[in-house]
């Protein structure tokens, strides 16, 4: 393949010692105007969704949606196949009867809510997702186990020492450019 | 921070996360000490467990086999006994399942900070037991390839199954149950596998926990939606699992029979589930913390809250056999007087019935005393007494009410055949083959949430004015961090 096909996307990465310094370093650079950055760590940080900046998560709406959907379809389904479509008459007992709809009805909700979730989180992080350019940096393995680490978009190419020098003086532990396949 | 220990203050607030993890960790070397099981090649006695395990695997097939061959004849059931040893095998399989959820989902929400060194391996627990349990209706039907008959799909028959029937629910119940309890499994994981993939050592484990990890790095973005919808998920699965213990027992309490005509039912069903799942983690971990060096993370304190929540739940069954007992009496019932004081408590299955009382009632009393909480050995034996009990339980609901029900004309015993036992004791197997194979390849503690529970607990005791209590289980120091 030819490297013209492909937009080359860079990332400034540093390292930092600390969740808190991550979370300091993110805040002020963001202070200082530079958007799109994401950090990494083995676990949530404290106060790092505000320091990117994040919006409130649209996981709960869409879990809210997808259990609505349950309960609609559960209780459309069973009164058209057991009240209309084929009924039984057990005992004289009502053909179209609520109580008895409850169970399947609050099962399928909380099931439907439950993919709704899961696949809301996985979609809205863009998961799976097999290539990210961080990890042609060795060192960044570390993200998942024991270190915090700092990405910054680098647009124009003159911009990546001013990037690295302000990360530096941020207190990053190391810092380096790399440079991968945007998808 | 000094290396005095400092006492817990009067007046703090006793719900306050205390120490669970030593602070002598940091995020390098939890993840050395909880990663460390799935790097290590398995030693002797995980083989050995292994292969008892798969030995009950083979039972369990042979049994499958015999019964697919010959039909279900070959299980002890009969007329009146149309439920026996298979519906007694799955409520107390989906029983144990329900601690893993307990753990993961309620405590969570309460914010009970001790679960996340225990939830993970509750929760592998839950997905086994309930797979186990779901062998047993669907063979029950005796033509396990028709089961999807039970599902409501646009047959040819165009027939629909029957929605008001409790048998049905079950179908929902615990297909949505086992689905759930994998997600929330599932999406708890991801952040481990990623961890996995990244300190593996060769290609195929990098490529094999990089597939599983779906491109996991531990973004912020990440973490942003991650954090929200574990915690919905928790939200949904601890109606949830009230909810399947409740269908559970509508199987029973909507039927006619003495014995299962009780409204306690639910709630009653839902604590021995509760109860016998805890029995169970204790019985799993004991061992497992042993010999996977987990001492640090799991801690006797977690031992101890667990064996509180037996007692609790304990006491719970306890004032639901009196009830039971009690509505019989007062309602003036003569067949729900001769169940209960005639026929459980004298008839041919008395010895069943006082071991159930000796196992539920009596054991979990010996948690009172904080020596027993505290005791490793005493635990474990208790643990197993308690999930014999549960097992005597379900046993005597059910047989004990089919065999002897309205008319002496009708009635007969009960005995299993050989492929009953095999079925039982190969679920046990099938049991005993996932747990050591996820124990083999998935780090049995929560890496990620020790770790974040860990930072939060080290700034709580720098917070603290003179730095936190020193936990109650005396295994915990100050300093070095």
């Amino acid at each position: 393949m030819s490297a013209e096909t492909k937009v080359l996307e860079t990332l400034v990465l540093a390292e930092f010692a600390t969740p808190e310094a991550l979370v300091d370093a993110t805040r002020q650079m963001r202070e200082k105007g530079y958007e799109g950055m994401d950090t990494y760590s083995p676990y949530p940080l404290h106060g790092g969704s505000e320091a990117l900046g994040l919006p409130p998560s649209r996981v709960p709406f869409i879990a809210l949606c997808a259990g609505l959907t349950g309960t609609a379809t559960a209780i459309s389904f069973m009164a058209y196949m057991n009240g209309f479509d084929y009924p039984l008459n057990v005992g004289g007992r009502p053909i179209f009867s609520l109580p008895a709809y409850v169970p399947i009805t609050f099962e399928l909700t909380v099931l439907l809510a439950a993919f709704g979730i899961f696949f809301g989180v996985l979609g809205l992080a863009r998961l799976p997702q097999p290539y990210h350019p961080a990890y042609e940096h060795e060192a960044f393995r570390s993200a998942t186990t024991h270190g915090y680490w700092l990405s910054v978009p680098q647009f124009a190419t003159l911009q990546a020492d001013a990037i690295m020098d302000q990360l530096k003086s941020l207190g990053a532990t190391q810092v380096t450019v790399v440079t991968g396949e945007k998808e | 921070m000094a290396e005095t220990a400092i006492h817990h203050p009067p007046g703090v607030d006793p719900l306050e996360p205390r120490m669970l993890v030593p602070p002598h960790h940091d995020d390098a070397s939890l993840n050395e000490t909880l990663l460390d099981h799935v790097w290590a090649k398995p030693g002797k006695g995980w083989f050995l467990l292994f292969g008892i395990a798969l030995v009950g695997l083979g039972m369990f097939l042979v049994a499958v086999t015999v019964t697919l061959a010959r039909g279900i004849g070959v299980w002890g059931n009969n007329q009146p006994n149309g439920w026996a040893f298979d519906i007694v095998n799955f409520v107390w399989w989906v029983g144990i399942g329900h601690a893993g959820t307990l753990i993961s989902a309620i405590l969570l929400l309460f914010q009970q900070k001790w679960r996340t060194s225990i939830n993970r391996f509750a929760e592998a627990m839950t997905i086994f037991a309930v797979i186990c349990a779901g062998m047993f209706p669907i063979l029950h039907t005796g033509r396990p390839w028709f089961a999807f008959w039970l599902l409501p799909y646009p047959s040819t028959l165009g027939a629909w199954p029957q929605f008001r029937s409790p048998l049905d629910w079950d179908v929902f119940a615990i297909s949505t149950y086992f689905t759930v309890s994998l997600l929330f499994w599932y999406i708890g994981l991801i952040p481990d596998l990623a961890a996995l993939r990244d300190s593996s050592k060769s290609k195929l484990q990098r490529i094999i926990y990089g597939l599983f990890s779906l491109g996991w790095r531990g973004s912020g973005r990440h973490w942003h939606n991650y954090k929200i919808g574990y915690l919905l998920l928790a939200g949904l699965s601890t109606p949830l699992v009230l909810s399947v213990h409740t269908i559970v027992s509508f199987d029973f309490a909507t039927g006619l029979i003495p014995g299962w005509h009780a409204t306690i039912f639910p709630p009653y069903f839902v604590a021995g589930a509760v109860f016998s799942g805890f029995a169970m983690v204790i019985t799993l971990i004991v061992p497992a913390r042993k010999y996977l060096k987990l001492r640090d993370v799991i801690t006797d304190r977690h031992l101890e809250n667990m064996n509180k929540v037996i007692l609790a739940t304990g006491l719970i069954v306890s004032y639901g056999y009196m009830m039971e007992h009690f509505i019989a009496w007062y309602s003036g019932n003569e067949y729900e007087i001769w169940t209960f004081y005639v026929n459980r408590a004298r008839g041919p299955y008395a010895g069943v019935y006082w071991l159930m009382i000796a196992c539920n009632v009596i054991t979990p009393n010996i948690f009172w005393f904080k020596k027993c909480r505290t005791s490793i050995p005493i635990m474990w034996v208790a643990s197993i007494v308690v999930n014999i009990g549960m097992w005597c339980e379900r046993f005597i609901i059910i047989v004990t009410s089919l065999t002897q029900d309205f008319l002496p004309s009708s009635w007969d015993l009960y005995s299993p055949t050989w492929v009953d036992w095999c079925l039982y004791i190969g679920t046990l197997g099938l049991f005993g083959t996932l747990f050591l194979l996820f124990l083999k390849f998935v780090p049995a503690v929560a890496i990620s949430e020790v770790k974040e529970l860990q930072l939060e607990l080290k700034h709580a005791a720098h917070h603290a004015a003179h730095g936190a209590d020193t936990g109650a289980a005396g295994t915990l120091t100050h300093g070095a961090h």
